[in-house]
């Protein structure tokens, strides 16, 4: 009884490290998807006077993706009706050229400024329209989730980290004695610290691979198909081997960092 | 015939401020039965300390078993543990463990098997009389009984020295004759020097012993 609750101890706070981890790991990975999203979506629009030198656009603004001319003749036609034929062709002649400006990555509002400006002293361009104000508001959101879940797995992982070298302490204490006892006969330090290795090892394992399980059914407890449609940012983005086998090392190498720290310093004292 | 415990000019201290033991020389030879008497508070324990290398050497030499204890590191001393066998007045037995687990430790760190280890814990035992005790846990024995535990234990890799600090302290008068029989007849087949600091010597011991007097920090042989 007091063996499983000296494990549940351990236990819950590398859980809740590890789970926090894999939470933040998961909200990073969709706000990606929907930055590369949004990215592909996001459109300038750059009005000049006349045909702008694709290339010359380009080193100015190196992070541009690509550079397309918007075609006028589908709008103009939608007029033909309303209007003469020689004012179609004035119209034709007088528009100035519109292009659309899709970037290689989502900028920042920062970014977006500095391309705004560089476009801007381009001298054939009359106007750039960056639709900063929709743009804004979507990033401000996706800059502010993401912090927070920073600041969240950075909070709770110092937090966990001190409650399972608390943990450790209160281990290698209930362990003292024996492993006193062992040296007293010759024992090595790692026959002497063996049993301890091998408890922080297991629950290392066990608590990565309840984390995987818990991500792998997480449809169960957070509606992730009603954040996909109503957001657009899929969560769905976890695979159980590839990230519970990341789990464990993290999980392996906070264990054995722990109880190796814990070891040396009992030794010094 | 060669020394298996030599001490020259020998100096202990806890603090490296007061000597416990000073300049004190002393030698044992193989296959001696020796006693380290005085009062309490003498030097005996520190003086058995500094024999298996729990305690530094202040100043002077000592050679145990052939180790020269006077620059120690971990790996040397874990090497000079593994020749010798050490009782404790307080047993220092682990609790955790079952009897016969306890008597296994020194076979254990010596890198037998598994099935060697319990073989030979099981012939200990029965030299203790102790086999129908093998599953039972330290503190479900009497103080004589663990005493008896810990003898297999020091006994159990056949160490060239067994050091014994005061292994009848707790005991009572039959549970200490139980032991010093068995020390006698260690010492009588297996041939082992025997190192026994402790207060008081058996009167009834029938057999040839040397014995010496820690006092004020000084070793005297007592002839």
């Amino acid at each position: 009884m007091k063996s499983l609750k000296n494990h549940i101890s351990f236990l819950i706070p590398l859980f809740t490290l590890l789970f926090s981890i894999q939470f933040s790991t998961m909200l990073s990975r969709g706000i990606v998807n929907y930055e590369s999203k949004l990215a592909g979506e996001y459109t300038i629009v750059v009005v000049s006077s006349s045909i702008i030198d694709r290339e010359a656009i380009a080193q100015i603004v190196p992070s541009i993706d690509t550079i397309k001319e918007v075609n006028k003749d589908k709008y103009i036609d939608k007029l033909k009706d309303n209007m003469s034929q020689s004012d179609i062709v004035y119209l034709r002649a007088t528009l100035p050229k519109f292009y659309s400006i899709k970037l290689k990555h989502l900028p920042t509002t920062d970014k977006l400024q500095e391309i705004s400006t560089a476009l801007k002293e381009y001298p054939k361009v009359q106007k750039v329209e960056t639709f900063k104000a929709t743009f804004n508001k979507l990033h401000q959101f996706l800059r502010l989730a993401k912090s927070a879940s920073i600041i969240f797995t950075v909070f709770i992982s110092i937090i966990s980290f001190l409650l399972i070298m608390k943990q450790m302490e209160i281990w290698t204490l209930q362990h003292k004695k024996r492993m006193y006892i062992m040296g007293l006969f010759g024992a090595p330090y790692w026959m002497k610290s063996a049993s301890l290795y091998k408890s922080v090892v297991l629950d290392a394992i066990i608590a990565a691979i309840a984390v995987g399980f818990m991500f792998l059914n997480i449809q169960y407890f957070v509606d992730l198909a009603s954040i996909r449609d109503d957001l657009g940012i899929d969560l769905s983005n976890f695979h159980f081997f590839v990230d519970t086998f990341k789990l464990t090392l993290i999980s392996l190498a906070l264990s054995i960092i722990s109880v190796t720290f814990t070891l040396i310093r009992q030794d010094n004292s | 015939m060669s020394n298996i415990i030599e001490a020259r000019n020998l100096s202990l201290s806890y603090d490296k401020k007061e000597l416990v033991i000073k300049d004190a020389n002393f030698s044992v030879k193989a296959k001696d039965f020796v006693f380290i008497t005085g009062k309490s508070g003498s030097g005996k324990s520190t003086f058995i300390k500094s024999l298996y290398g729990e305690l530094h050497v202040h100043s002077g030499s000592l050679n145990v078993c052939g180790f020269d204890l006077r620059d120690v590191n971990t790996q040397k001393v874990n090497l000079l543990r593994k020749h010798t066998g050490v009782i404790f007045q307080d047993y220092k037995l682990i609790n955790e463990w079952n009897v016969e687990k306890n008597v296994m430790l020194p076979l254990m760190i010596a890198g037998y098997s598994k099935q060697v280890c319990k073989i030979q814990a099981h012939k200990l035992l029965k030299h203790v009389k102790l086999s129908h005790k093998a599953e039972k846990f330290p503190l479900e024995l009497s103080g004589g009984e663990q005493q008896r535990v810990a003898m297999a234990r020091a006994l159990a890799h056949n160490p060239i020295l067994i050091i014994a600090d005061e292994p009848t302290g707790n005991l009572d008068d039959y549970s200490s004759q139980v032991i010093w029989n068995l020390l006698k007849s260690v010492r009588q087949h297996i041939g082992s020097t025997i190192l026994i600091a402790t207060h008081r010597i058996p009167k009834t011991l029938g057999m040839d012993y040397k014995q010496y007097f820690l006092q004020d920090g000084a070793i005297h042989e007592v002839s």
